[in-house]
């Protein structure tokens, strides 16, 4: 999940973000997820402990909402199609849903290993 | 050996210390002193030593759930996540500090315990006063650590027999309110009911500052209003969500009736009666109480039947356990018989049940024997409230439930005023109102009501 990032370094100079966030919509777009009806949050890699604990731990709609995607586009990929201008991601629809909920788990694991490791000093 | 002498010599003085243990149960050191701090009433009793007990008893048991399940959960819930800290760090940190928190629930009250060395009292008054004000209750959480529990929970308690025969006892004698199950049945659909955002709501009128009490046993009383001050201004005030409130207080009515449930996890029968109340209410009946330790069925002393008379009536059966209590409640209370076992002794045992009443009841008991039941019923009024396990739990109940406080003497008082005219009276009064009578396990072998001779 957490590969190396510029985004906080970016997002911290607002002169850079302002400079940088055209080009980052570009490339998004160009990526081309959202064409198949996709959200960022769906190309997740599941194959973990964490991302399966959060896909748990969504709300029953949503957890519905992204198996439909992924199906959907997976439909897309097999007859090497797109989904019509008016069913593909919007750039608005294109939030974290799962990212906060992996954060969250990832910072119960990192408490636990800390207190695992806790040296008490009296 | 004790010869024969020695007995004769000594039994005159076994009766008269009566007299003396009354002016010794004065003693101020179990007397709690109450006051209130932040508007939270706090029960405080000074007993040096180096531990202490701390215990917040709100009015959130099962008679005052909106839902079933709510108070089961909303103390699974407790020393869960906070908004300050996780429930990991609070476990780790009780862990470091070497104290002890727990929560249960019972019928009319929620308790969370911490017991802890005296130098960390800040900590856990502060640790109470988060749980009851800051906990999250998350969804996840509800469905991946407290539904849980509860199932565990429901295991526990319903493969017993005679907490499933007690628990139907009150059903069927109280219906709701009082009547409700303890703990949800495995079979009820009480999932609809639990979401975590309903607790959260629940909790909120649950802990109000006017729903919760202090009952401390150990920290100095200044120390303790001075931290309550400090961590409890922060309670809520009160829900404003209708739906999740807590269930107003209804006065209880009895009811009375017969069930048959048939189970493959062992026999029990229930025989009820409406009882006593708690002490300091209107209903309290001192009599009640005299009546348990006289009917009885268990021995206090080992290696003897003991003189009660269901453990006389019962010395033939080896299968089979009788126990006679008065449970008592802030408005209402149940005298049950309970017996469980091999049911065809059950079903035998029983009938000598109805038989120790009507004798109870025709004034056929010696006087002797009326005077043991005081003295142990006495014992036992007296140890409850000494005893940090049932006695923080029955201040604070009468604390939050606006009656007076447990004062040792009183109840003391009461109980020796007990004329054998009232036992019997109580004894007849059982006999010939409805009586409740729940029979669990192997029905085709258990009695039925009319068999007993028992109105229901």
């Amino acid at each position: 999940m957490s590969a190396p990032s510029l985004t906080s370094y970016i997002v911290k100079r607002p002169w850079l973000k302002r400079w940088m966030t055209p080009l980052a919509q570009w490339y998004t777009d160009a990526a081309g997820y959202r064409r198949l009806g996709l959200k960022f949050d769906d190309l997740i890699p599941e194959e973990s402990e964490n991302v399966q604990k959060a896909i748990k731990r969504l709300p029953a709609k949503e957890a519905y909402d992204r198996v439909f995607r992924i199906r959907r586009a997976f439909q897309c990929s097999i007859s090497h199609t797109l989904l019509p201008a008016n069913e593909q991601t919007k750039p608005s629809e294109d939030v974290e849903y799962l990212s906060p909920i992996i954060r969250e788990i990832e910072k119960e694991a990192k408490e636990r290993v800390d207190l695992d490791n806790l040296v008490v000093r009296k | 050996m004790l010869s024969q002498s020695t007995l004769s010599r000594n039994a005159p003085r076994a009766l008269s210390v009566g007299r003396r243990a009354m002016a010794s149960a004065a003693n101020p050191a179990f007397q709690y002193d109450v006051s209130d701090a932040a508007g939270v009433k706090v029960a405080t009793r000074d007993v040096a030593g180096p531990t202490g007990t701390l215990a917040l008893v709100a009015k959130a048991g099962s008679r005052y759930q909106p839902f079933p399940g709510f108070s089961d959960a909303l103390e699974k819930f407790a020393f869960k996540s906070t908004l300050k800290r996780s429930a990991l760090r609070i476990t780790r940190e009780v862990e470091l500090l070497g104290g002890e928190i727990s929560s249960t629930h019972s019928r009319e009250n929620l308790v969370l315990r911490a017991k802890f060395l005296s130098n960390d009292l800040p900590y856990f008054t502060e640790l109470l006063a988060e749980v009851a004000s800051q906990t999250k209750y998350p969804d996840h959480e509800l469905n991946e650590v407290v539904s849980k529990l509860l199932k565990f929970q429901q295991q526990a308690v319903y493969s017993n027999p005679e907490n499933v025969a007690v628990d139907a006892a009150h059903g069927i004698a109280f219906h709701r309110g009082l009547g409700s199950p303890i703990t949800p049945s495995e079979t009820s659909p009480y999932e609809k009911y639990v979401s975590a955002d309903a607790l959260a709501e629940f909790a909120q009128d649950a802990y109000a500052k006017s729903n919760v009490s202090l009952v401390a046993s150990g920290p100095n009383s200044a120390d303790l209003s001075k931290w309550v001050g400090q961590f409890f201004k922060d309670l809520p005030t009160g829900s404003s969500s209708s739906q999740y409130k807590l269930q107003p207080t209804q006065a209880t009515k009895y009811f009375g009736g017969e069930q048959r449930i048939p189970s493959k996890g062992g026999n029990a029968v229930v025989i009820a009666f409406p009882g006593s109340s708690a002490f300091g209410t209107a209903g309290y009946k001192a009599e009640a109480s005299v009546l348990a330790a006289l009917l009885g069925g268990e021995s206090t002393i080992k290696w003897t039947p003991g003189f009660s008379l269901l453990s006389q009536a019962t010395q033939g059966f080896s299968q089979l356990r009788v126990n006679t209590q008065n449970l008592a409640y802030s408005d209402a209370g149940l005298f049950t018989v309970t017996l469980s076992g091999q049911a065809d002794q059950i079903g035998a045992a029983s009938k000598n049940v109805v038989d120790a009443l009507k004798k109870a009841a025709a004034g056929e008991v010696a006087s002797e024997e009326i005077k043991k039941a005081t003295a142990l019923a006495k014992f036992r009024a007296l140890e409850s409230v000494q005893t940090l396990e049932t006695g923080l739990e029955a201040t604070g109940s009468g604390l939050v439930h606006g009656n007076k406080p447990y004062q040792i003497g009183e109840i003391a008082q009461a109980l020796e005023n007990v004329s054998e005219e009232q036992v019997k009276a109580a004894a007849n009064s059982f006999l010939s109102g409805k009586a409740t009578l729940v029979s669990v396990g192997d029905v085709f072998q258990l009695p039925y009501a009319e068999d007993l001779g028992l109105t229901v």
